[in-house]
């Protein structure tokens, strides 16, 4: 029995056993899905691997405290800048009362008391890293002598007005501590570095680290619930006009990001199902069958989404869209195959001889279409990303179930006595046109053709550019509060642009000091050559135990009394305060404990207490493992080519230290030619495979070229609409261009294999080409329903490739077909007696 | 006993007629707005100046005596004599510190929240009240002298900077004394003499460094 008849006998007669399978299937997926469904919320994860800047970015994102930092933002109106200044304290003192925060950065730590007295506090051990010469200059600063002569002159400089001494004796007053900040110079500046307030005074911003207890979606939720109910009360006591409070960083994204997750799931496959069931409705006009397909779709959905749970045991936020999509592509089977099944029985055909018949004359190109389409979507394992490798393998698991079911299961839900409808606008219309276009192909080939050769110039004419979105920006889901909060806060404060990472792991402090040492020197030298703006490393705080030692011993050659007697004396001589000069000798005290051999030198990191501003400072470059750590380079323009990306990879690595160059702008430069590569390398092989093909399927020169070029003409008419309206390409939808060779190269395979091996070439052209038209109506529809995800990448898919869709759609009807019937010219009889013969 | 009450009551009438009076928050409005009329006609004052500071870091106050030029609404050089000579001078962008005696100057950028201000805010808060009760609560008081003004930060970046600031203006609405209590206990009296409002030439209030002085930027890149 051909294969054919075996499944109309088992739709038709063993229901039972049919339906005990779905259920089997249905339980079995279901089961995998509650016990093992993980999500990955890691939007970072979209990007390719084997990026060293990815990784980097990845480290950052992950190991630094920069996770669990929120920052707050007041804006104000411009006529209410002194009530933001007197209400920002306030703001401050609730803010550090939520349960939830650990820490406010709301000005410069040298502005406060607590400031100054926390760096005072972890003087000792960031003296005692000093090189040995510039350590050895410190101290002696601490000869008699020395200690009378400097206080003498400070005193005569204040009696001149200057107010560098006061600044100078209330932060230093032994002259010691300065030096120790030597290496920290250029990154002490927090203020200048990183302004909290804006030009104008409209804008405070308040860095805040929270008590996040992971950094996962559902905690990410959990802190923004929070901080959101926070927001609500926030302004009470604010008299002035309009005031924003803004909230950005890692966790709003990621909270945002995960609940859009959720709108995108329900918003695009409800819209999804509903405008592939009414076009479905409007062709068929059936309910049953309706049914049959959103339930063979939904089927296929769940076995897509059972076997990439075991595949990869957790799915990535982008395979959201895995399910629209293959709606939008399952549903090409259902119509085709119910199309002919209608036909078979408005031509008088029982239940399962119709059936038989559905699956027997389209049985074929079914399988090749879904061939075509889980080869196309399985070339995204080429991507290099973990997201698109799962969209991929799932689609193409997804539509090799499709293709089974709906000549399958479909078929439980389509009635025996089903009578086909009498009066079928759409078959008329169609109908008509074959018949036309079979009589004189060449005058639609004369509107088609300069239309698509029209667009075919635009696509390839520079003049006209393609938008290629690669920032950060492009990522971001659509109206994201955080987003905008982030794009406020940098229109106000453009201080500078995002710096280069360099992040460093080493497996010692030692290791650590010795590559910070070099990689500074080395970024010192760059600095002065002009290859670069700026830079800042973690040298200070990265602690060498042989300097410490070194530097001890050194300590034993002081004579502390003799430094104390001469302090106190010279106080004395110059009326200084003794009481204001108190850390002065706290600091001597020290100095002298530490040049005892048994003394051990307390970390920095246990001195400074947990609520310092200096924490934001530190951890700035110091993940929690505090052997891995960052410094950053300031570029002298914004990292936007790749010829600069070069130059950054040549110039800032030391020989010998292995060292990860990242940050946003510098990733995305990296990946830029990865995308380009997605777009020419990985879709032109994908073209070769489609080309070999069916060169294989039709054995027909002229066929095959009429396909090819139809897919040439439609990728070109896809790029000048994108062009034409503006419709940027971003580093993710350029796999939109793939999806579309390998969907659209069906609609060619299913109407030319009808035109090639047909015996009633003008009935069954019109029984192929109202399914494919509904076919590919609702494939656009369900690609075109992502346009409604707030993830932009989802949204500017589904887009692209509903765009393109369309164009191989119109060009399989307008352009193949007259093509082929010009080309190659026959009669039913002709082909009849061939195949006789 | 007629006159002794006669005596009390006349007692009690000079008292009441040398008491200074509380001003209400509409005369000091009035006050502020007379001023400002004041400033628009004679925007530049120069006068000699004596100055005690007393700052936490010093047992004993340190005296000064000089003279000042202003120019509304903050351009102004001041020269101290005495043992630790020093010039002054701010082109209310920038402010030099020369010191003669060691033929060294200091450069700092002004309105960029530096440690500065306090240095100058009592200067041009005292000699311009522009605008000032925006930044201000301001009480007062008037005498037979002039005015006696109590100037309170509204704000957390001035009271950074000083506690209170109380300024006596004379009857022609001149600053003749300040004093200023800055934020970490340290105090600055200033008072201003021989005062004269005729125009100052632009080239006083800038500087530029002799030849041979060692010029540093003690807070940074400027």
């Amino acid at each position: 029995m051909p294969f054919s008849e075996k499944v109309a006998f088992f739709v038709t007669e063993r229901r039972g056993l049919m339906w005990s399978v779905v259920v089997l299937i249905v339980v079995a997926s279901l089961a995998i899905l509650i016990a093992f469904l993980r999500l990955d919320t890691e939007v970072l994860n979209l990007l390719p691997r084997g990026f060293d800047s990815v990784e980097g970015l990845k480290t950052y994102n992950s190991e630094f405290a920069q996770t669990r930092e929120l920052t707050f933002a007041l804006l104000c109106q411009s006529e209410d800048v002194d009530k933001l200044e007197e209400f920002a304290p306030r703001f401050v003192e609730r803010l550090r009362a939520q349960p939830w925060c650990v820490r406010v950065l709301a000005g410069s730590p040298m502005e406060t008391p607590d400031g100054v007295r926390d760096l005072q506090r972890i003087a000792l051990p960031l003296l005692l890293n000093l090189e040995p010469e510039d350590f050895d200059r410190a101290i002696s600063l601490l000869q008699p002598q020395k200690i009378q002569e400097r206080l003498a002159q400070l005193r005569r400089e204040i009696e001149s007005g200057s107010p560098r001494p006061e600044i100078e004796l209330t932060l230093d007053p032994l002259g010691l501590i300065m030096p120790s900040l030597k290496p920290f110079a250029g990154t002490a500046a927090m203020e200048t570095d990183q302004p909290l307030t804006s030009l104008d005074s409209t804008m405070r911003v308040f860095p805040t680290v929270t008590n996040q207890p992971t950094i996962s979606a559902f905690d990410c939720q959990n802190l923004m619930k929070q901080v959101n109910a926070f927001r609500a009360t926030a302004l009470e006591g604010w008299d002035g006009g309009k005031i924003e409070v803004l909230v950005t960083g890692r966790s709003a994204y990621v909270a945002e990001i995960s609940l859009s997750m959720r709108h995108d799931i329900v918003v695009t496959v409800l819209s999804s199902i509903a405008l592939v069931g009414a076009v479905f409705f409007i062709g068929f006009r059936r309910w049953l069958p309706l049914l049959g397909m959103g339930f063979s779709l939904l089927l296929c959905c769940l076995i897509g989404l059972a076997v990439g749970l075991l595949i990869f045991h957790r799915l990535n936020m982008i395979t959201v869209g895995f399910c629209a999509i293959l709606v939008g592509l399952g549903v090409d089977f259902a119509i085709l195959i119910y199309g002919r099944y209608q036909q078979s029985r408005s031509e008088g055909g029982g239940h399962r001889v119709a059936i038989a018949d559905a699956v027997h004359s389209l049985g074929r190109a079914v399988f090749f279409g879904a061939l075509t389409t889980a080869v196309g979507f399985l070339a995204l394992v080429l991507s290099n990303s973990s997201g698109f490798i799962q969209l991929g393998v799932l689609i193409a698991i997804g539509i090799s179930a499709a293709g089974l079911l709906m000549t399958t299961v479909f078929f439980l839900f389509v009635p025996r006595g089903e009578v086909p409808q009498r009066s079928d606008w759409i078959l008329n219309l169609v109908r008509n046109y074959v018949h036309s276009m079979l009589v004189r192909p060449r005058p639609i080939l004369a509107v088609s053709l300069p239309i698509l050769m029209g667009l075919l110039i635009v696509a390839v004419v520079p003049q006209i550019p393609l938008t290629f979105e690669a920032n950060a920006r492009s990522l971001e889901p659509k109206n994201s509060r955080a987003g905008t909060a982030l794009s406020l806060i940098m229109e106000k404060m453009p201080v500078r642009w995002e710096p280069v990472l360099g992040i460093v792991r080493a497996t010692t402090e030692q290791e650590l000091h010795d590559f910070w040492k070099a990689i500074s020197q080395h970024w010192s030298d760059l600095q002065r050559a002009g290859k670069i703006k700026s830079y800042s490393t973690p040298k200070a705080l990265a602690l060498s135990p042989r300097e410490m030692q070194r530097n001890r011993q050194q300590l034993a050659s002081i004579n502390f009394p003799a430094a104390r007697d001469s302090l106190q004396n010279a106080l004395t001589q110059n009326r200084f305060s003794a009481d204001a000069f108190a850390s002065a000798f706290e600091l001597l005290n020290q100095l002298q404990a530490a040049s005892a051999a048994e003394f051990k030198v307390p970390s920095w990191r246990t001195q400074l207490p947990p609520t310092s501003a200096w924490w934001f400072l530190v951890e700035r470059y110091f993940a929690q493992d505090s052997l891995t750590t960052t410094g950053f380079v300031t570029t002298n323009a914004p990292v936007a080519t790749q010829e600069q990306k070069n130059v950054l990879a040549r110039e800032l690595p030391v020989a010998g230290i292995p060292i990860t160059l990242s940050g946003w702008s510098y990733t995305l430069t990296d990946l830029v030619p990865w995308s380009h590569r997605q777009l020419l390398l990985i879709s032109a092989l994908m073209a070769v495979f489609d080309a070999s093909l069916l060169a294989v399927l039709y054995r027909d020169l002229r066929l095959w070229l009429v396909q090819v070029i139809t897919l040439a003409l439609a990728v070109a008419a896809m790029i000048a609409s994108m062009k034409l309206f503006h419709l940027p390409l971003n580093l993710l939808n350029v796999l939109a261009f793939r999806l579309v060779l390998a969907i659209g190269v069906d609609y060619g395979i299913y109407v030319l294999l009808v035109w090639q091996r047909s015996h009633e070439v003008a009935r069954d052209l019109t029984g192929v080409i109202k399914p494919v038209a509904l076919a590919g109506l609702t494939a656009i529809a369900g690609f075109g329903s992502l346009g409604w995800a707030h993830n932009p990448t989802l949204s500017g898919l589904g887009i692209a490739c509903a765009i393109g869709l369309f164009w191989s759609l119109a060009a399989t009807i307008f352009f193949t077909l007259p093509a082929a019937v010009a080309v190659r010219p026959k009669l039913p009889q002709e082909h009849f007696e061939l195949e006789h013969a | 006993m007629r006159r002794a009450v006669s005596f009390l009551f006349l007692l009690a009438s000079f008292a009441n007629g040398v008491k200074a009076e509380a001003l209400l928050p509409t005369d000091v409005k009035t006050l502020l707005e007379r001023i400002r009329e004041k400033r628009a006609a004679a925007p530049s004052m120069q006068a000699d100046f004596q100055e005690q500071r007393k700052i936490h870091l010093l047992d004993e106050p340190i005296n000064s005596s000089g003279k000042i030029w202003f120019q509304a609404p903050n351009k102004f050089r001041v020269e101290r004599k005495g043992n630790a000579p020093s010039i002054t001078v701010s082109d209310g962008q920038q402010l030099w510190i020369y010191y003669p005696n060691f033929k060294s100057a200091e450069r700092y950028s002004l309105a960029k929240r530096s440690p500065v201000d306090a240095a100058i805010s009592a200067i041009t808060t005292a000699l311009n009240l522009e605008n000032v009760e925006h930044t201000f609560h301001i009480s007062g008081e008037k005498s037979e002298k002039g005015y006696d003004l109590e100037l309170t930060p509204r704000n957390p970046s001035m009271k950074r900077i000083f506690q209170k600031l109380l300024l006596h203006l004379s009857n022609d609405l001149f600053a003749e004394r300040t004093d200023m209590l800055q934020a970490n206990g340290d105090r600055i009296v200033t008072t201003y003499e021989n005062a004269d409002h005729a125009p100052i030439p632009p080239g006083q209030f800038e500087f530029t460094p002799p030849p041979g002085t060692e010029v540093s930027t003690p807070l940074g890149k400027q």
